[in-house]
């Protein structure tokens, strides 16, 4: 074929600008890690590392929720702790009293102790968070969340609110619970029903708070008792509002008395017409429970009747502070199983990353072994090219003409 | 005089000074573009008669041609077409594809951050700063989307001016082929039609010029001129006349250049007709690239501003106020034809920016209420007639609705583009870091009194967008049911005709004779009566305004004995109220709200919804907020907004990786055209010094014919002087 010299010069030309394109190319990938320098390079996994750039950088905050979330439940945690540390004082001073034979002022003494923690509860009930917000008063956050008021209790001015963070892409978790959960919710007595002496009782009969045998009928029942001459037995019977009389007996100290689900004791001396109520279980805030401990520790005993109220209030008192007591170690428990549950969820977010970034890292970074190679390739490939121009560019026939 | 050497002699001196001087052309014109080399072609003089037979008379140049074939010509003025349109379009597409090469420069990472800016709030929600972070953050991406699209809007408007240039480009060589023309005409008629070779491969270069410019279509005439044509047929140079182009304003989009071609006193737009070269790559560049991305990333921008929007208007912000508009949304573009005559007004709104395509549409007027709507993706068409209504509202088209007012003349057409600007008007409504709504309206509780182990949850507002039917269980009543959340929203309802009927935060009104059994929709805001309808009813388009209007409101519900039924309570709820049966975790709607109540409540427990008043610690509407980061919500909900910003980058990189590749095929084609033209027209130099080298010899050999010749005459007169 006839070739013109202009063809042969920019055969060489094009062949060595098309080397030069090429080891610049790889040049430029080798100098930045890149394997894709432009979305042409490679448009698919362009956009797929768009869309794993973004998945990897949800899951950084993910992570960051579930650090924020960390924060607020340990939080709750300790707030919990103190709760919990002060709730097991007020019950030691609790058993302390109802044991020992105390003096009015002893128990004054205690009565302070116990107010002062009854202050300390108030101001754990009304922690705030690091952002101000008071933990225990549900969405409502700036506002305190217990108040004590003139009637002497005390107020809740939140809400049932749980406020909840993404820590990943399928799981929330709660960061916190309501001052009603914690503090409020908390039935009293046993559980399921309630007894409680009539503060006109002359006797000293003290009623412990029962058990459930069987299932509990809900009625307030009135357990009433009879002794018309001192030479009478005592006798006693308990009558249910819808109920009607659902038993009745002669009266032996200690001895259950059982009906409806309910069993309880009354020991002491019951005199006549003293009456006990046996009632559905009901929510009592816990400062209503350690505001009646301290109130019944304030109340002056002069007579075995009052030694007999102060009893009974004792025994109340127990078994409200055990069961607040479980209660917030029950939400003491769901908050470090939410906290188990935020360091796996973690766990799982720092692995399913790491599996993105090399993901990522396959569509995106550079085979080094493999473009170094390639670059040396290209190289004696433009050398060549090179060579082979200047060689051929030498050769004319009038080299030859002189 | 037979046998005049001398007269050989001299004919071949001067035959090869020729020949030598038509090589040294050749070697002169060895780096000339265009340039054919030329050879000599000679020939016997014609012999003379000597009595006894024809004696030579030497030699004599017919005729200097230059070596050049047609076909390969054209051939190279076609590839130049072809691959002038590839590259160039290569060389725009590559301007975008580093546009979204950096990965720190595009809209994930804005939209990353502003997600962030979400969640912070959502961590925080009475937090100020959190706030505060999150409006910086939509401000930076309001200002991310509108910088992608100015770099857009710029690229247009050099396009404009590449095409201005390109058009004066292409009327000058008009000019200068038109007068190449002229003078070869003109030089053929002097010279008694012998072709003056080097003004043709002037010629033929401007042709190429012109061919990297625009595809051009030759026809040569009889007379040694050349008819240029390019589009369908258009001439550019007819004989010694040039006709020009210009550019014309879009007739739809005045920011647009179009290329007119000029006929009699008016230019038409022959844009669409127009391919290959440099122009036909930047036609092609701003049609299929520079548009589609322009819309692509319009579509991330709508969706985006209506989908948030539409979720941060059923939350409640710290002032205690329901969420207002988060991002201003971009209107959808609608522009009139210039050449309307009428004066019908169209507006395009947006109904669901799921089913918003990137497409454009027209929309046409027929005359006598009856208008066609095309898209111009597929060419579909759809017939629309507004039966006289003005101003009118058509059902949803893609996503959107038109709300036509009459007055158009005939034909009068309009351009809506849904997409086009969106990205530039996209912006930020919210100003007040309070006003972000991070909390729900509503909030639930249950009584402490309660005696049953019944829960309820902490509820979720109704979104307008929920699929709801609306079934007649006769001709006077019918049921409400919200099928997203599955809740019934009323029961035995009365119906009046052309009354309103407001649910989830829309209202509608339902009109005409109903049947039972008769069933109705509003999804996503969009009615639609079902076809297997009996009866003759009529349902109205949704007025949206979410929420509910009494969402707020308190709402009591009250367990009844036994507990199997409850009743509701409020001072504005829906119906019934009364004896509603209990199933654990069935949802109960009310108000434009929906909780779920589960487990066992006893008789008499009271659960409240009412108010979320002080709730500034709640983050319930933040997190589902923050949740439309992973939702598909676009592309008939197949795509987030990252997915669909995704697309966008994966176009333009298929795009780019596509022109290079038909740019390099096409390079090769040409580089195979000009070889093959150059093989036969280039000049060679070691040719030429061969030819050099053969005709100095027969020169040198010439002037030894003189020589003898004059040997022969000395002898002549030596013999006579003796």
């Amino acid at each position: 074929m006839r070739i013109s010299t202009n063809q042969l010069q920019q055969q060489g030309i094009n062949s060595m600008l098309e080397q030069q394109g090429k080891l610049s190319k790889t040049q430029l990938q080798v100098a930045t890690g890149r394997r894709i320098l432009t979305p042409a390079d490679d448009p698919a996994a362009a956009s797929q590392v768009l869309g794993l750039t973004q998945q990897k950088e949800v899951i950084g905050q993910y992570q960051a929720n579930a650090d924020a979330a960390r924060a607020r439940l340990s939080l709750e945690e300790s707030a919990l702790v103190g709760v919990g540390d002060l709730l097991q004082r007020v019950r030691e001073l609790a058993v302390q009293a109802n044991n020992a034979p105390l003096s009015n002022s002893d128990r004054a003494s205690i009565a302070q102790e116990i107010r002062q923690r009854l202050d300390e509860l108030l101001s754990l009930s009304n922690t705030k968070d690091s952002n101000n917000e008071y933990l225990f008063a549900g969405y409502q956050g700036l506002t305190q969340a217990f108040t004590p008021n003139a009637a002497g209790s005390f107020d809740y001015s939140g809400d049932e609110g749980q406020r909840y963070l993404q820590i990943g892409s399928n799981r929330q978790v709660a960061v916190g619970d309501s001052g009603t959960s914690v503090f409020r919710a908390i039935r009293n007595g046993n559980g399921t029903f309630t007894t409680q002496e009539n503060v006109a009782n002359t006797g000293t009969g003290i009623i412990n708070p029962g058990t459930v045998s069987g299932t509990f009928v809900p009625d307030t029942y009135t357990l009433a008792f009879i002794q018309v001459l001192p030479t009478d037995p005592i006798t006693y019977t308990a009558t249910g509002v819808t109920s009607g009389l659902v038993a009745s007996g002669n009266y032996t100290s200690g001895s259950s008395i059982s009906f409806n689900g309910v069993q309880a004791s009354v020991t002491g001396t019951p005199a006549n017409g003293d009456n006990f109520s046996v009632t559905p279980s009901a929510n009592q805030d816990i400062f209503t429970t350690v505001q009646n401990f301290a109130r019944g520790l304030e109340t002056a005993i002069g007579t075995p009747a009052s030694q007999a109220h102060f009893n009974n209030t004792m025994n109340r008192t127990l078994i409200n502070l055990d069961r607040s007591l479980d209660n917030v170690i029950d939400i003491r428990a769901r908050v470090g199983s939410r906290l188990n549950a935020v360091d796996a969820q973690k766990d799982f977010n720092d692995s399913f990353k790491l599996q993105l970034q090399e993901t990522l890292s396959n569509l995106q970074d550079l085979d080094y072994a493999e473009a170094v190679s390639r670059l040396n390739l290209q190289i004696t490939g433009l050398q060549a090219a090179q060579q082979s121009f200047v060689k051929i560019q030498g050769l004319s026939l009038f080299n030859f003409l002189r | 005089m037979a046998g005049d050497v001398l007269g050989i002699g001299i004919s071949g001196l001067l035959a090869y000074q020729r020949a030598l001087a038509t090589v040294g052309h050749n070697i002169t014109n060895v780096n000339t573009e265009g340039y054919s080399r030329q050879r000599v072609e000679m020939g016997t003089r014609p012999p003379a008669f000597s009595g006894n037979g024809y004696v030579g008379t030497g030699v004599n140049v017919e005729s200097v041609r230059r070596v050049y074939d047609n076909f390969l010509a054209s051939q190279v003025r076609n590839s130049t077409a072809s691959f002038g349109q590839s590259d160039y379009f290569h060389t725009l597409s590559s301007r975008i594809d580093n546009l979204m090469a950096d990965p720190q420069a595009g809209l994930t990472p804005a939209l990353q951050s502003f997600f962030n800016g979400v969640q912070g709030v959502s961590n925080d929600p009475s937090s100020i700063a959190a706030r505060q972070v999150l409006l910086s953050e939509a401000s930076s991406l309001v200002e991310r989307f509108k910088s992608l699209d100015t770099r857009f809007t710029e690229m247009n408007s050099s396009i404009n001016i590449e095409i201005s240039n390109i058009v004066a480009d292409i009327n000058s060589l008009a000019q200068g082929i038109a007068s190449a023309n002229q003078d070869i005409v003109l030089a053929a008629g002097s010279s008694a039609g012998n072709i003056p070779n080097d003004l043709l491969d002037k010629r033929d270069a401007l042709i190429v010029e012109m061919s990297k410019r625009i595809a051009v279509t030759t026809v040569p005439q009889d007379d040694g001129s050349v008819n240029i044509f390019i589009g369908n047929g258009q001439a550019i140079v007819s004989g010694f006349r040039a006709q020009s182009l210009s550019t014309i304003q879009n007739q739809f989009d005045p920011t647009r250049l179009d290329v007119g071609y000029k006929m009699g006193n008016s230019a038409v737009n022959i844009t669409d007709q127009l391919s290959g070269g440099k122009l036909g790559g930047v036609l092609d560049f701003r049609k299929n690239n520079l548009d589609e991305a322009r819309k692509l990333l319009g579509r991330v921008a709508l969706g985006l501003a209506d989908t948030f929007n539409a979720q941060h208007n059923l939350g409640q912000d710290l002032n205690g106020q329901l969420g207002g508009d988060f991002f201003k949304v971009p209107a959808l573009q609608v522009q009139p034809r210039v050449l309307n005559s009428g004066t019908g007004l169209i507006a395009a709104s947006l109904v669901n920016p799921g089913a918003i395509t990137t497409s454009d549409y027209r929309l046409t007027y027929n005359g006598a209420n009856a208008y066609t709507l095309q898209r111009l993706s597929d060419s579909q068409t759809f017939a629309i007639n507004t039966g006289g209504t003005s101003p009118y509202t058509t059902e949803e088209f893609d996503g959107f609705s038109m709300s036509i007012t009459a007055g158009a003349a005939v034909n009068d057409s309009f351009l809506i583009r849904p997409t086009y600007t969106a990205a530039q008007n996209i912006g930020l409504t919210i100003t007040d870091a309070k006003a972000i709504a991070a909390a729900a309206p509503m909030r639930t509780s249950a009584a402490l009194t309660n005696a049953g182990a019944g829960v309820i949850n902490s509820g979720v507002v109704n979104s307008p967008d929920n699929r709801v039917s609306l079934q007649f269980t006769s001709a006077t009543t019918y049921d409400v049911v919200d099928e997203t959340t599955g809740a019934s929203l009323a029961k035995n309802l009365t119906y009046t005709s052309g009354s309103n009927i407001p649910f989830n935060g829309w209202t509608i009104q339902i009109s005409g004779i109903v049947a039972t059994g008769d069933k109705f929709y509003v999804d996503k805001t969009v009615t639609t009566a079902d076809t297997a309808n009996a009866g003759a009813g009529a349902i109205s388009p949704a007025i949206v305004s979410p929420p509910d209007p009494n969402l707020r409101d308190t709402v009591t519900i009250t367990f009844n004995n036994p507990p199997t039924t409850f009743n509701v309570a409020g001072a504005t709820t829906g119906s019934p109220v009364a004896t509603i049966p209990y199933v654990s975790g069935q949802p109960i709607s009310f108000n434009g709200w929906t909780v779920k109540v589960t487990g066992t409540p006893a008789a008499g427990d009271v659960f409240r919804v009412g108010a979320n008043t002080n709730g500034v610690s709640d983050n319930r509407n933040a997190l589902l907020l923050a949740q439309l980061q992973t939702q598909r919500t676009l592309d008939n909900g197949t795509a987030t907004y990252q997915d669909a910003y995704g697309q966008l980058v994966a176009k333009v990189g298929t795009q780019t990786r596509q022109a290079e590749m038909t740019r390099n095929a096409q390079e090769v084609l040409k580089n195979q055209a000009i070889e093959s033209r150059d093989s036969l027209s280039g000049v060679n130099l070691d040719e030429e010094a061969a030819d050099l080298v053969r005709l100095q010899q027969a020169y040198q050999a010439a002037a030894q014919v003189i020589s003898v010749s004059d040997t022969l005459f000395q002898a002549l007169l030596g013999a006579v002087r003796r």
